[in-house]
């Protein structure tokens, strides 16, 4: 059996700084990565994919602390 | 490590050359060339010298931007972290990107912990190096007779009673304070990494911000660290106090020993995030609140604190280096933002030209490093700044301009104060760093304990504000940004060893020009194309001897604590060389062992 893949969309040696290829610092990636919230606090959703409602802090006038 | 060396011109009498090449750790490119007056016990002449050429600004053109700091990390492998901050610095005013503020606590939390660590590991296990028990027993005999009769002042402090006993902790691989220094530096570095991801070259510093996960985890393990390291501070401070303090009395006129007119340069450390916006157009306001006073110190007098003075007046000499000049050249920056007009001599207008040629000590060429000056307005002449080693410019400037106030730091009454509080062994401490009448090796030392602790103290602050953040809920440590078509920017930071500038012009979202000024071509600069000496040539020329070996048994011991005291990087080999042909080699790398290196 063997392991079935797609078509690359690109060379796997691009460059990241090639235009068209996303970057880590282009405007809209904080939006973008979820659990940060606009005001630079973040939900539980930043920390964990796996029921993050029920990671919230159980007062919301608490802050959400990363786990660490 | 090169054994041959090249002869100079002998003079008649009692001038005897002697030379230490190479005399740093970076890799092994600082030589130092005198001639000494044994009759006179004076040095007669000295010649700073750099056999290696780094090309840095050459191979950085055509690279995107964004890789810059991770590039120019690579310069340093004791401070490659300052490097990558203040490249950040300079991308961050190029991309108009202002850091959060958690971000900023925590690349000063990571640039504390590298204060620390490196003024520890250079001051205790390689400048002590100089003034252990078995160098002066080696150099000064009648030194360490006293030594042994001397009652170190602060013995209740640090716990040795007599000034000998200290020189004995000094002592390499089996001294006391020489293998605690060992454990500090270990600790201070798990700090930075803690904060900048790795050391000495971070992976979680960026422009626009940082990778480093804020958790209270983070502060809290970086906090128990503090507080141990403070617990040697507090001893370190006073007992390097007793052991300078002993040196004046022991041996007078040892002030002369690497003193020179007080020219120094401190570039500021330390943003405060909540004024810097990295725009040129406010760099004074926000260069005024870091928390290391940037300035220029000339003859005890506090001439500007400003960091667009600071960037105009730079310009870089040749007159002594291996370069051809770039006048005819294009130039990059006319105008800074502000509308100042921008020198060809200034970095930003600066092209490397490399011109490799043999050395020539009697009137020609003979370094690699260009002559970095200040340009002072009032009088037009250009300074040989020095950094102080970088501790004494920093101390200076910040006590002068009288703006730092924060809890456990502040400067006022021409003083600097540090209040450390309780740690685990020790009660809570305070300390006074006074301005103190010289520019010299002495003082230059001294004052690198004092930075210590005014690091540790300030890293305190940073904590309490990066948690202050954290339990308010904020996580931010990054912002977006785009690379624009052209920009320009600059950043400005302390260095361990003193001033650090970046100069970065961007043009087609390339980097269309960069030069990196770290503090070692300042302080090791060659006499520049005015006939003004580089400093460590006009620290040491006219420097009294006090060694008591005659010509055959010579260590250079002064010359030694005189280069030393600027921190040019960890020295690790000496070579010497007596005019008569005979070359002594002597190694001591304490952290590769007897064979090592």
């Amino acid at each position: 059996m063997t392991i079935r893949y797609g078509k690359p969309d690109v060379r796997q040696d691009t460059p990241a700084h090639t235009p068209g290829i996303q970057q880590g610092n282009a405007p809209g990636a904080y939006a973008r990565q979820r659990g940060h919230r606009p005001d630079g606090r973040s939900r539980a959703r930043r920390s964990t994919g796996i029921n993050p409602k029920g990671a919230e802090p159980i007062d919301p006038r608490m802050p959400n602390l990363s786990p660490g | 490590m090169a054994t041959t060396r090249e002869r100079i011109a002998p003079e008649a009498g009692n001038v005897v050359d002697m030379s230490w090449d190479p005399i740093t750790r970076i890799v092994g490119n600082l030589g130092i060339y005198t001639k000494i007056d044994f009759r006179a016990r004076e040095v007669v002449s000295c010649k700073s010298t750099s056999s290696i050429f780094r090309g840095y600004s050459v191979f950085m053109r055509g690279k995107d931007p964004r890789d810059a700091h991770f590039i120019t990390s690579r310069i340093c492998g004791i401070c490659g972290d300052n490097h990558a901050v203040c490249s950040m610095y300079a991308q961050n005013m190029a991309y108009g990107v202002k850091t959060p503020p958690l971000g900023e606590w925590i690349v000063n939390l990571g640039e504390a912990a590298e204060y620390i660590f490196d003024h520890t590991i250079f001051q205790d296990n390689l400048v002590f190096v100089d003034f252990c028990e078995q160098i002066v027993r080696a150099t000064n005999p009648s030194v360490m007779e006293k030594a042994e009769r001397a009652e170190a002042p602060h013995a209740h402090v640090h716990g040795y009673r007599t000034i000998a006993d200290i020189m004995r902790a000094f002592n390499p691989f089996t001294g006391e304070v020489y293998r605690e220094a060992l454990v500090v530096s270990r600790v201070t570095r798990e700090m930075c990494c803690l904060m900048e991801g790795r050391h000495v070259h971070p992976s979680t510093i960026y422009p626009g911000g940082v990778g480093t996960v804020a958790t209270p985890t983070l502060f809290t393990d970086y906090l128990t660290r503090l507080m141990r390291t403070m617990d040697f501070v507090k001893k370190a401070v006073p007992m390097n106090d007793d052991v300078f303090d002993f040196f004046y009395e022991a041996l007078p006129g040892y002030e002369e020993v690497g003193r020179r007119r007080v020219l120094l340069g401190c570039w500021g450390a330390f943003q405060n995030p909540a004024h810097v916006d990295y725009d040129y157009r406010n760099m004074e306001h926000w260069g005024n609140e870091m928390f290391v006073t940037p300035g220029v110190v000339v003859d005890g007098e506090l001439l500007t604190t400003s960091l667009v003075d600071i960037n105009l007046g730079i310009r870089i000499l040749l007159g002594s280096s291996y370069y051809e000049d770039w006048v005819n050249e294009q130039t990059f920056v006319a105008l800074d933002p502000l509308g100042n007009p921008v020198d060809r001599r200034h970095p930003w207008n600066q092209t490397t030209l490399p011109r490799p040629q043999r050395r020539d000590l009697t009137g020609g060429n003979y370094s690699w490093v260009m002559s970095p000056r200040w340009h002072d307005r009032r009088t037009g002449e250009h300074l040989a700044l020095d950094t102080g080693g970088g501790p004494l410019a920093r101390l200076w400037a910040t006590a002068l301009a009288g703006k730092v106030d924060t809890p456990y730091v502040k400067a006022r009454g021409g003083a600097v104060e540090i209040m450390l509080p309780r740690t685990p062994l020790m009660p809570e401490a305070q300390l006074t760093w006074q301005i103190p009448r010289w520019s010299n090796a002495l003082e230059r030392d001294r004052a690198r304990a004092y930075f210590v602790a005014y690091a540790a103290a300030m890293a305190l602050h940073f904590v309490d504000e990066g948690l202050a953040e954290l339990r308010n809920g904020v996580t931010k440590v990054f912002e977006d940004f785009e690379v624009p078509e052209e920009g320009i920017g600059c950043g400005f930071h302390e260095a361990v060893r003193g001033v650090l500038s970046h100069h970065l012009v961007i043009r087609d979202r390339k980097i269309a020009n960069y030069h990196p000024y770290p503090p070692t071509p300042w302080n090791g600069s060659p006499t520049d194309s005015y006939g003004t000496l580089g400093p460590y040539e006009d620290a040491v020329t006219g420097q009294p001897i006090f060694e008591e070996n005659g010509p055959d048994e010579f260590r250079g011991i002064d010359v030694m604590r005189a280069v030393r005291s600027f921190d040019p990087c960890l020295p690790c080999g000496v070579h010497m060389y007596l005019g008569n042909g005979k070359v002594v080699e002597q190694r001591h790398s304490p952290m590769l062992g007897a064979h090592g290196g």
